[in-house]
């Protein structure tokens, strides 16, 4: 029989002690952190003065801007429909080829690591790339006008998207897979039938989401020349037309709602 | 794992695999279809050598054997006839399956009559996350025999079902070797239930047949001698 165990000295903290080098580097981090900000406040003229005086110029903006100006909303809702368009048609061009490469970028699905690796490559680089970087390059190559904007949307989505695909693929429990494999089904058969299902639920909501920030980066990138509802926006603050700008901010939050609205609906009904 | 394993299978007859934890019998069972690749050796599937084939020729043999695994592996958010039908993929051109509405109208009725010759008929509409355990196993049977397999593997099917419903799952792997004429080999942790519905039990140690008998013949110290060395 053993005896009774003596009980441990008493101590008074919760963590463990920590060598000094380990808490010199802890300080170390926490100097260069603050050095950090304190650089990019001095970068970019950072000041609370400049807040204090700008929110004088903010009111007397929002003075200007009301009673909105109506004469402008039929254009505002067109120009709307234009933006949420170039949303979903670049999102849908990228579901497309996203899709495609799913299994490609996939550890557990690829036919060949050359080619997953191939596959994460194009990833990789469209999703580096933001879309505003696109837009330039399709606005030269295609012409000002929203089809520009839809192709850098789809370009840069198609990174976003595949990655995030391709993660749920490696994440989901491969044991149907297996057994569809098992019952001689081809790569691609166990892909539409195994995987896709298996993953359908996460690659809705995924692109939602997405849709929703597309639909975000169709107002400003329509600013470069795109068109729709954020061409419109920027001409009105450029021009002053203050009024103007306040019903084309208002149809702007109205559709942001409605699309997450939505959104959250059809999550609901597919999750 | 397998040392030196030397194994046949026959039509008609029930064969149950037993071992302690780490024996080896699962890894059995995934290597006759190579879902694991084994190191060396051969591994013959109804006269097709499925070591070193690729692509069609391995697709081709492994419609013949149809597994069965501890955890139900059903599509989840695919009806349960859906999940007989997938039994069929290997036999189906990619135009003719690439969706569910494309596969021919004989699928569709070779999927219900499985259906209902493992006794879910009723259940055909109902999405496979929705089934019971011993429901979605007799599915993943249903599967099998839609499959026109010649061989049914079952990686411990009973494991996670209460004793009535593996009664059931037993019974009816049972019947599907003899009345259908398949080979069905099951590895299982119960002795108890080896004894009541094997037509032949192999014992495995470390990878290795330590006896190959029908139950009739072997005694209960033979067989608790399996799991002498893991409780070591």
């Amino acid at each position: 029989m053993t005896g009774i165990t003596e009980a441990p000295p008493v101590t008074r903290t919760l963590v463990p002690p920590r060598p000094l080098r380990r808490r010199l580097t802890d300080l170390a981090i926490v100097v260069g952190g603050v050095a950090l900000l304190g650089y990019a406040w001095h970068d970019t003229g950072a000041s609370v003065s400049a807040l204090i005086s700008g929110i004088h110029n903010t009111l007397n903006l929002l003075a200007r801007a009301v009673p909105p100006d109506l004469s402008v909303l039929g254009d505002s809702i067109r120009a709307s429909i234009l933006t949420f368009n170039t949303a979903l048609l670049g999102t849908a061009g990228a579901l497309v080829f996203s899709i495609l490469l799913t299994p490609l970028a996939a550890r557990n699905t690829t036919p060949h690591r050359v080619v997953y690796e191939l596959a994460r490559l194009v990833i990789g680089i469209t999703r580096a790339i933001p879309d505003f970087v696109f837009a330039l390059i399709f606005l030269v190559a295609v012409g000002l006008g929203p089809y520009s904007i839809v192709l850098a949307i789809a370009a840069h989505t198609i990174g976003v998207l595949g990655k995030l695909f391709a993660e749920a693929v490696e994440d989901m429990d491969m044991g149907p897979v297996d057994a569809l494999r098992a019952a001689g089904a081809s790569r691609t058969q166990v892909f539409v039938h195994g995987v896709l299902p298996g993953i359908a639920a996460t690659l809705t909501g995924l692109t939602l989401y997405r849709l929703d920030t597309n639909l975000r980066s169709a107002l400003y990138l329509g600013a470069l020349g795109g068109g729709g509802l954020g061409f419109l926006l920027y001409n009105s603050l450029q021009l002053f037309q203050y009024k103007q700008a306040t019903t084309e901010l208002a149809v702007l939050l109205v559709m942001l709602l409605a699309v997450e609205r939505v959104s959250l609906l059809v999550r609901q009904r597919i999750l | 794992m397998l040392k030196g394993l030397d194994l046949d299978v026959w039509p008609g007859e029930l064969t149950v695999v037993l071992g302690a934890n780490g024996s080896g019998k699962s890894t059995l069972l995934r290597c006759s279809v190579r879902l694991l690749e084994p190191d060396s050796g051969s591994v013959v599937l109804c006269g097709h050598e499925l070591v070193g084939a690729r692509g069609r020729a391995l697709r081709d043999a492994r419609r013949n054997a149809a597994m069965i695994f501890q955890q139900v592996l059903l599509v989840h958010r695919r009806s349960a006839v859906e999940n007989v039908a997938y039994g069929t993929l290997g036999e189906l051109t990619l135009r003719r399956s690439v969706s569910r509405r494309l596969f021919p109208a004989e699928v569709a009725e070779r999927a219900h009559a499985s259906l209902a010759r493992v006794g879910l008929a009723d259940a055909a509409w109902k999405r496979a996350d929705t089934l019971s355990g011993g429901q979605a196993q007799r599915v993943a049977i249903a599967r099998a025999l839609c499959q026109r397999a010649r061989i049914v593997l079952a990686d411990e099917p009973v494991a996670s079902l209460d004793p009535r419903a593996a009664e059931d799952v037993l019974v009816l792997l049972g019947e599907i070797a003899r009345v259908e004429g398949l080979a069905v080999m099951v590895v299982l942790h119960q002795p108890e239930l080896a004894f009541k519905y094997a037509d032949r039990v192999v014992g495995i140690i470390s990878g290795e047949i330590v006896f190959d008998a029908p139950p009739t013949s072997l005694d209960e110290d033979r067989v608790a001698s399996l799991y002498q060395q893991e409780q070591r």
